[in-house]
């Protein structure tokens, strides 16, 4: 008997999982329970948490200075800059979708900043926004334009912080390059056939076919997106100026663990998440819509 | 690799599109480089002449020193073996478990699991920082906060997106391999490290890469358990230098350009690796 429970596939391929399992429950199932608790609590982190009921999201939404320009923040962060990455990187994709000489040296020279750590390039983007000697106000001198205050100055602090995540749009490039080259050859001779000249084929074949690519690099990009840490940790420091750069996740993090206002932290964080599962009910309520699978059609 | 639909659009054209189109790739990705250049310009360049007007904008004198120096500021080879000793244990923990996991879900069958592994995949839309706390709070209260511990022991319960990976991977390999090797008397543990992994190599390059990868760079989770420098990975050691009083421009871009080598080491020897890990998220991958 005690052999054959051994042997069993069951047995034997929960005894596989069970890692997966056990961080499943600790790292996922835990924090979430928990964390309703925690968030209606005052708590240092050190102490025992007090039960204050929903004191904290009372706090949050009605005296908190820095909440709602920090929702703001982050929700126009991740609107401006996930869009505008997925259009450019679906026009370098296409550029680079052909023979052309040098071709891989371009494709590597445009992942190349995906592939550096993200504390390097934030550390480096910091000196290139520097206003005095910084690259970014350098290269406005040569052309005649008079420097920016890119860090300071509340009107362009986040477009600084979303100019770094347009940096990184060569994973999008990747990953549309993908989607390019599996659209097959005799789709395209036929729209020829048909008569179609390279923007209706590009618009009624390109575009409907990489539809589902488009649609899960949004959903992850976006995800991504609403908890960028690094960047403002790193380059506004206090989510300044006048809070326009107080992302959420910094911020969370900023309460928590220099705050010491565990409690808070965490109630801040349920909105964080309520906000990423609200974008992706609707992202994928209105995906019928736009995306385009094959199989569908059959 | 590239290009099989060019053909059609490109059919007709003069050989002036051509030109055009690599002039312009030329100047935007030079442009895109470009701050790195200006960081080993800087990195290169004396204290004093950093701050000339007008300014250089490519290496013209060499002060290898300035890494040297900068290494010193940092200790940089002590936090550059703390790295290397992170990233080389949780790349081992993440693969092997995951490896582990991967084999469970898609090659054993048994109830249930379909649901675990949706639950995997589903934990990867939960944002990181729910668990932060509260598992922070189980860290710090047996003990273990200003260690490396809650860094390491993470990357034993695998990692969903590389089960997702591990999944994709093994179900283009026949079942025809696995019954074979029942036949011959292995069990469940022997077709996975003698017959499934052996074939996978491929799979398990890439999530060695974007393992070392994720925790080279990982900032958040140093940064809240280690309070002691001497414990510090080299991204909280960088991130601190570059806010540090006093701190020169040039030393500071020597040790980050130090900090990036290994990375871009490891890009330009497994390039297509980085890219297939990218590719999994298409259908068909990149060919």
């Amino acid at each position: 008997m005690k052999k054959s429970f051994w042997k069993k596939d069951g047995t034997i391929g929960y005894l596989f999982i069970l890692p997966g399992i056990l961080g499943f429950l600790f790292f996922v199932a835990y924090p979430l329970l928990s964390s309703v608790y925690f968030s209606m609590t005052k708590w240092s982190g050190f102490d025992t948490p007090k039960y204050i009921g929903l004191a904290n999201f009372k706090y949050m939404f009605m005296t908190d200075p820095t909440f709602w320009p920090g929702l703001k923040a982050t929700i126009l962060y991740a609107l401006i800059s996930v869009p505008l990455g997925l259009v450019l990187g679906l026009l370098l994709a296409m550029l680079l979708n052909k023979n052309l000489a040098g071709i891989k040296i371009f494709r590597t020279l445009f992942y190349l900043p995906v592939v550096l750590p993200i504390v390097a390039t934030s550390t480096l983007w910091l000196f290139v926004y520097e206003p005095q000697f910084g690259l970014a106000n350098n290269v406005l001198k040569l052309f005649g334009l008079n420097p920016v205050e890119w860090l300071t100055d509340s009107r362009t602090a986040l477009m600084s912080l979303i100019v770094i995540a347009l940096w990184g749009v060569g994973s999008n490039m990747i990953i549309f390059l993908g989607g390019l080259q599996s659209v097959p050859n005799d789709v395209y001779e036929a729209a020829e056939i048909d008569g179609a000249g390279k923007f209706r084929s590009f618009f009624n074949v390109t575009i409907p076919l990489i539809t589902p690519t488009l649609f899960l690099q949004l959903i992850t990009g976006m995800i991504g997106a609403f908890q960028t840490f690094v960047q403002p940790s790193i380059l506004t420091k206090d989510g300044g100026p006048d809070f326009s750069t107080m992302l959420l996740n910094f911020s969370i993090y900023k309460n928590a663990f220099q705050g010491q206002d565990f409690g808070y932290a965490i109630a801040q964080v349920w909105v964080l998440f309520v906000l990423i599962i609200l974008f992706t009910i609707i992202a994928f309520k209105s995906s019928s819509s736009f995306v385009y699978y094959e199989n569908d059609s059959k | 690799m590239a290009g099989n639909n060019v053909t059609v659009n490109m059919r007709n054209k003069s050989k002036v599109g051509p030109i055009i189109r690599f002039i312009f790739l030329l100047v935007l990705s030079v442009s895109m480089i470009y701050p790195v250049l200006w960081m080993i310009t800087i990195a290169l360049e004396s204290s004093g002449s950093m701050f000339k007007v007008p300014p250089e904008w490519f290496p013209h004198e060499f002060h290898w020193s300035n890494f040297i120096e900068g290494a010193k500021k940092v200790e940089f080879v002590h936090v550059f073996l703390n790295s290397l000793a992170i990233s080389v244990i949780v790349t081992a923990g993440q693969v092997v478990s995951s490896l582990f996991i991967g084999y469970g879900i898609s090659r054993i069958p048994f109830p249930g699991r379909k649901l675990w592994f949706y639950l995997f995949i589903g934990s990867m839309m939960l944002p990181s920082i729910v668990s932060l706390i509260p598992v922070f709070y189980v860290f710090a209260k047996v003990g273990l906060f200003n260690t490396w511990w809650p860094i390491l022991i993470p990357a034993f319960f695998g990692n969903p997106f590389f089960v997702f990976l591990c999944r994709q991977f093994y179900s283009s390999i026949p079942y025809s391999y696995d019954e074979a090797a029942k036949i011959d008397g292995a069990n469940h543990l022997q077709i996975m490290m003698r017959v499934i992994v052996p074939m996978s190599i491929p799979l398990v390059v890439t999530m060695i890469i974007l393992s070392f990868q994720g925790s080279w760079n990982e900032y958040l989770t140093p940064l809240v358990y280690l309070q002691d420098q001497k414990l510090w990975p080299l991204s909280v050691a960088v991130a601190s230098f570059s806010g540090a009083y006093g701190t020169t421009w040039n030393h500071f871009m020597a040790v980050n350009l130090l900090y990036m080598l290994p990375l871009l080491i490891l890009f330009f020897v497994a390039q297509k690796y980085f890219m297939q890990g990218l590719g999994s998220l298409n259908n068909s991958g990149l060919k």
